[in-house]
């Protein structure tokens, strides 16, 4: 009877997992019952009050109204705001310059195609920690002094202490400028649809350039008569060192650089690859058509090669928020940094300070996967 | 001759457009290498012992020189280094045996060298029953890259392939458990896991059981590799045929017997290119050690800027750890691709 039971595969299967859940549980209590004797012994009181106790530390680098009298709570905002900043302006960089590099290995001219291989090539293969020091201690480090600053347009300075960019004196013309323009992107959004169902309908696209003149053209338009019409506080150098504007501190700086150019290698591969994916045929089919180079690569090629291209284009999104935090190890203020650095230097909540950490990153690496799967059914080919 | 001029007329010049290109990139190659070979070659000073040796205005390659020895051993005992040369040369003639197709018992020896070499290893780094003792704070430079990367890997391999079928497991509670191991480690930055590893793995472990602070650093890394190694197997055993699966079963072959004498042989001959791609990762990953002040190749070349004897050597040490970087990575690089081509075709036992 027993052996009957013990050679059922359904029992059998039951028993493993049962097994294999105990084991795991009591490891965790293992672990927990060790460090709650640990914290006891250490004198540290467990749970979430420190956020709200007064951090006392100073930030260089801050978008928010962060001081030093703020709660932790609030040094920990700031620590993912900056990530959050990084990590856009990087894909954004990123994206551009892989698209670039990507298109120039395909490209048919040889001399264009073997620089874009060899820079990949040596980009790749290097950590991206290097990068990061090596732009920091090495490039940015090595600018002039602010009195000989490198000057871009007399409007931003580059020197040794940071890049200064003016800032608009009151934001108000581009508070504006953002809702119009987000309001053009509705009108865009509902103009690209209508003129859809009338070319399924008709085989007509007679507006088709509307929508993309509202989402691209028109935003442009409204921020520039935005900047035109603020009054910019200009840096000007004072003494020793620019006054007015915002100063991107150094560590910004190289973390950007480094991420940009570290992360265009990878993008870039994924391009080429996208690219190649595409069937031969489908370009030549587009010729015999008569489809211009334009048409062909807008309506033809880029579209298939989009699709193949997003899955691992996600992937490197991800990877930069992540990478983000290489910004600890030159003291740039991101998450990692300044909480699980700063703020659990100075309360000792190793625990809570991890968990809460890692709970961020898992929630903004969920959100940016479920966007671009979101954006890639949209692009899917449908089949039926 | 006429031949290859008309072809590279076509490469370089095949129209006006084209020939501005070619022009503005060899106007840009010379701009930026001409500087770069008067640096690093025909103003750089190759030999004496100090910083005043270097007069050239170039590079000073006598700082890498007098550093040499650091940058690959790092704080290690001189007298001890043999330790470590002793230790490489068993291990590269070990491995490069099982490269020669033809040797005798050639499963026998790689297995040999997976339970021999590893603890061999740690003795002789490490010290004690006989040795001097070495503690781990002075292990650095390039051997301990090799070391976190390696070591690392022996234990995120395994880890990965269980992961990847855990994966694919038909108990739910396994599945699940995997699932959510592998995308936790997934989504969370390395150099978090670090700090978490340094900070939180004394604090789990019984009072007065301490870990070495290297081996917290080793623990952290492979965990977040297995991961990335886990989905590396996962789309080998995506690749299979279910055939494969069927076939055993009907032969009466138990799931661990089918697992490991049919499924993973081929499974994992389809993922090594992409597990080798994994291990890159890894070994350029070993340079977030520098932030729990372990001190790797790239952390001790860092290190060495702080010498005051030495002051301003930023380009010559990131251009010597640079050039050792990616020489390790290109080969392995390379070698991943060879096995892409390789792979496809079975090889007969």
């Amino acid at each position: 009877m027993l052996r009957r039971l013990l050679y059922d595969a359904k029992i059998r299967d039951a028993i493993y997992q049962v097994a294999l859940i105990a084991g795991l549980v009591a490891l965790s209590v293992w672990f927990v019952r060790n460090a709650s004797q640990n914290l006891v012994n250490a004198g540290i009181a467990s749970g979430f009050d420190f956020l709200w106790r007064q951090s006392g530390i100073d930030v260089p680098f801050v978008l928010t109204n962060y001081t030093a009298q703020s709660r932790i709570i609030d040094l920990m905002w700031v620590g993912v705001v900056n990530t959050l900043l990084v990590t856009f302006l990087a894909i954004v960089g990123a994206t551009a310059l892989g698209f670039v590099l990507g298109l120039a290995r395909l490209s048919p001219h040889w001399l264009l195609a073997r620089v874009a291989g060899a820079y990949v090539e040596a980009v790749r293969n290097i950590p991206l920690l290097f990068f990061v020091l090596f732009w920091y201690f090495g490039v940015i480090a090595a600018l002039p002094a602010p009195r000989q600053s490198i000057s871009v347009f007399s409007l931003a300075f580059l020197n040794n202490r940071g890049l200064t960019i003016p800032t608009p004196v009151d934001g108000y013309a581009f508070r504006i400028a953002a809702l119009a323009s987000l309001a053009a992107l509705v009108a865009a959004w509902i103009a690209s649809r209508s003129a859809g169902r009338q070319r399924d309908r008709t085989g007509e696209a007679r507006f088709g350039w509307l929508a993309p003149t509202l989402a691209i053209g028109a935003p442009c338009v409204f921020f520039v008569v935005a900047s035109l019409s603020s009054i910019w506080d200009v840096p000007a150098l004072r003494g020793f060192n620019y006054r007015g504007g915002f100063v991107l501190i150094p560590e910004f700086v190289a973390l950007l650089a480094a991420l940009v150019t570290y992360t265009a290698a990878f993008i870039a591969e994924i391009v080429r690859g996208g690219v190649e994916a595409v069937p031969k045929g489908q370009s030549e089919a587009a010729n015999a058509l008569g489809l211009t180079a334009t048409q062909r690569l807008r309506l033809v090629v880029i579209p298939q090669a989009l699709r193949v291209m997003i899955p691992p284009m996600t992937n490197q999104y991800l990877n930069v928020l992540k990478n983000s935090s290489f910004g600890a190890a030159i003291a740039f203020p991101e998450l990692v940094s300044v909480f699980m650095g700063s703020a659990l230097n100075n309360t000792g909540q190793a625990i809570e300070i991890i968990a809460i950490t890692l709970a961020l990153y898992l929630a903004i690496s969920l959100a940016v996967a479920a966007f671009m799967n979101w954006y890639n059914n949209r692009i899917r080919l449908v089949t039926r | 001759m006429t031949a290859s001029l008309r072809v590279w007329r076509e490469r370089l010049f095949a129209g006006p457009v084209s020939s501005v290109v070619t022009a503005l990139i060899v106007a840009a190659i010379v701009a930026i290498g001409w500087p770069l070979l008067r640096w690093a070659v025909l103003d750089a000073t190759f030999s004496g012992a100090t910083r005043n040796d270097c007069t050239g205005g170039g590079a000073c390659w006598v700082f890498v020189r007098a550093r040499f020895g650091q940058f690959m051993y790092g704080l290690y005992p001189i007298d001890q280094r043999w330790r470590i040369d002793l230790f490489a040369v068993i291990a590269l003639v070990w491995v490069a045996l099982l490269f020669v197709r033809s040797l005798p018992y050639r499963a026998w020896v790689g297995l040999g060298a997976l339970v021999i070499l590893p603890p061999l290893g740690v003795w002789l780094l490490g010290g004690g029953f006989g040795l001097q003792p070495v503690e781990t704070r002075q292990w650095g430079g390039l051997t301990l890259t090799i070391f976190l990367a390696v070591y690392a890997g022996l234990i995120a391999v395994p880890l990965g392939i269980l992961l990847a079928l855990g994966r694919q497991s038909r108990l739910p509670a396994v599945r699940l458990i995997s699932i959510i191991f592998i995308e936790f480690w997934r989504g969370v930055p390395i150099i978090a896991v670090i700090f978490l590893a340094s900070l939180l793995l004394p604090l789990i472990m019984p009072a007065g059981a301490d870990v070495d602070r290297l081996a917290r650093a080793v623990i952290g890394l492979a965990f977040v590799i297995s991961a990335y190694m886990a989905e590396a197997v996962r789309g080998g055993l995506q690749a299979l045929p279910t055939g494969q699966h069927e076939a055993a079963k009907a032969l009466g072959l138990s799931y661990w017997k089918s697992t490991g004498f049919i499924v993973l042989p081929q499974a994992l001959r389809i993922s090594l290119p992409a597990m080798t791609n994994e291990f890159i990762a890894l070994f350029k990953n070993t340079t977030l050690v520098l932030v729990v002040s372990i001190l790797d190749l790239l952390g001790i070349a860092q290190a060495s800027l702080a010498d005051p004897n030495w002051v301003g050597m930023n380009m010559e040490a990131y251009a010597f750890t640079g050039l050792v970087y990616w020489l390790i990575c290109f080969a392995l690089s390379r070698w991943s691709k060879s096995l892409e081509t390789a792979g496809g075709a079975p090889r007969g036992h």
